[in-house]
């Protein structure tokens, strides 16, 4: 793409969140998020291929429909209050449609079906910035408003961590994958939410740095199917044996930095009495174990046939600039000894 | 003047039905010319005329126009309308969903009135809408400057979106 388009186009991504975060009208916020879907668009169909153009579409489609929702919502607010503030919303009809429009806007269950085949028709930078970058803004929205009905985020964060495992069981295609550990960690955010605020942001921002190593880990391999990852090994022998535990780190394992998130609101839901919410999150947890061990045992703990297996074949040295990736695999797994600190930060 | 706002209020529904049964976009533009027409005239009834000539300006006379000429160059050679009994089944399908939910949500059609007064209680020297148009260019000056920039960008987006036409993203025609 043309460079000054490629940077009008991430500037207006950032503004669009920029303007999100400030805004405490209602009108505002949606503008920012519509400034949002509308920056990424061409950024999604850079290669013009049918199935990119697809995908763009169906993210246009569902993204331009929650929009419309919250705009809905945010209006029957102003009429019934007459003010357009997004804290101060009291009206359970207008706060619920709210929630609902943020959930589809970022993928969660029930309203996730999109996010698999949007997902899989990107590349993974691409894929990369809607499962990170375009997740700020409606989170940010979330957590300012103050939620009508405690079962609605709890039913929707179960239900998403659920979705999260089963649907991702039978997938072989990364980005898939890659999709449905998305809407697992989007549930896990949002059972806190109406508990604990900052351990939405905490998981969110922990989210981002592991889902960060994935995605760079599996374009640095160039991969899109576990298969063409077995190979792995050969090429990038260290980010091959650093990928299991990133993996692992996503799955939620102690002593890796992802147990930090669910432990924290394992425990904010036992205090808040809901213990057995707490253990069928902590059992969902288990079936996207199941598929992150899936990918770590194709890539690195099994060899697949090929014609060199006993040593590492020569190959030219590669030009990809792995310091991102070395940073935030750093912080995958060794940030769990820091958790007083970052929840103290996060707390401020 | 009431029978004026009923007047208008059905034919809201019914082009709206109409557009939403539709599966030509001829007929399915022509229901939402009629539904832009009777919204701006529902909007002058509810006191915002200045706001409701800017719609028709624009919103009819510019973008419908824009899209009837695109939709006649490219859309398909065997429209169907309301002549067919499909899309005449879904239309009415469409109104009695609509007439049966207003009937479930509300209390009868005489109980309150659907004229709108006005909330003040003199003439006022300025309507709702032109101050609040005044207002956008005077305290909102950063944000609409911040709307025309949105403007551009979409300019980019959309000719980014279509570059290269039919090797591109749009249907060879």
């Amino acid at each position: 793409m043309n460079p000054y388009i490629l940077t009008i186009l991430l500037f207006a991504m950032g503004l669009g969140t920029t303007i999100t975060f400030a805004s405490s009208h209602w009108l505002l916020a949606w503008m920012g998020l519509e400034i949002n879907t509308l920056a990424i668009l061409p950024l999604m169909c850079q290669s013009h291929h049918p199935r990119a153009v697809e995908a763009t579409i169906k993210y246009f489609l569902t993204q331009a429909t929650a929009a419309a929702m919250l705009l809905f919502a945010s209006i029957t607010n102003a009429w019934i209050t007459g003010q357009w503030n997004l804290e101060f919303m009291s009206y359970s009809l207008p706060t619920t449609l709210v929630t609902v429009a943020l959930a589809l806007k970022i993928g969660l269950a029930p309203l996730h079906a999109w996010m698999p085949e949007v997902l899989q028709g990107l590349d993974l930078t691409t894929g990369l910035i809607l499962s990170t970058w375009q997740k700020l803004a409606p989170f940010c929205l979330l957590l300012q408003i103050n939620p009508s009905n405690t079962s609605l985020l709890l039913i929707l964060g179960l239900a998403s961590t659920l979705v999260g495992g089963w649907g991702g069981l039978n997938q072989n295609q990364l980005r898939k994958i890659l999709a449905y550990s998305s809407i697992a960690h989007l549930g896990w955010m949002i059972l806190v939410l109406q508990f604990f605020p900052s351990l939405t942001l905490l998981t969110l921002l922990m989210y981002f740095v592991m889902t960060f190593s994935l995605f760079i880990s599996f374009k640095v391999n160039n991969s899109t199917t576990i298969n063409s990852l077995s190979m792995s090994w050969s090429k990038t022998p260290i980010i091959s044996s650093m990928v299991p535990f990133i993996l692992l780190s996503l799955g939620g394992l102690p002593p890796l930095s992802g147990f930090m998130p669910k432990w924290l609101i394992l425990q904010e839901l036992t205090k808040q009495s809901l213990a057995p919410l707490a253990t069928l999150a902590a059992l969902s947890a288990l079936l996207s174990l199941y598929f992150y061990l899936r990918i770590s045992y194709a890539m690195t703990l099994t060899m697949s046939p090929n014609t060199l297996l006993n040593a590492l074949p020569w190959r030219l040295p590669s030009n990809q600039h792995t310091l991102p990736l070395a940073i935030t695999t750093s912080l995958t797994i060794c940030l769990l000894p820091l958790t007083p600190a970052i929840t103290a930060l996060l707390t401020l | 003047m009431m029978y004026m706002m009923y007047f208008l209020l059905f034919g809201l529904v019914l082009g709206l039905a109409a557009v939403a049964s539709n599966p030509s976009p001829y007929f399915a533009a022509l229901g939402l010319v009629v539904v832009a027409g009777i919204g701006c005239g529902v909007l002058i009834w509810h006191g915002g005329s200045f706001l409701s000539l800017i719609l028709f300006l624009i919103y009819l006379g510019g973008m419908l126009v824009v899209f009837a000429y695109s939709a006649a160059l490219a859309a398909e050679p065997y429209p169907e309308g309301w002549g067919s009994w499909p899309v005449l089944g879904l239309m009415l399908g469409y109104l009695l969903g609509v007439v049966s939910v207003g009937m479930l949500f509300s209390s009868s059609m005489y109980d309150e009135s659907w004229m709108v007064c006005d909330e003040f209680g003199e003439f006022y020297f300025v309507r709702g809408d032109m101050e609040g148009v005044a207002t956008l260019y005077s305290s909102g000056g950063f944000m609409l400057a911040m709307g025309v920039w949105v403007l551009l960008v979409t300019l980019f987006v959309v000719l980014e979106l279509t570059r290269g036409m039919s090797r591109g993203t749009l249907r060879a025609v």
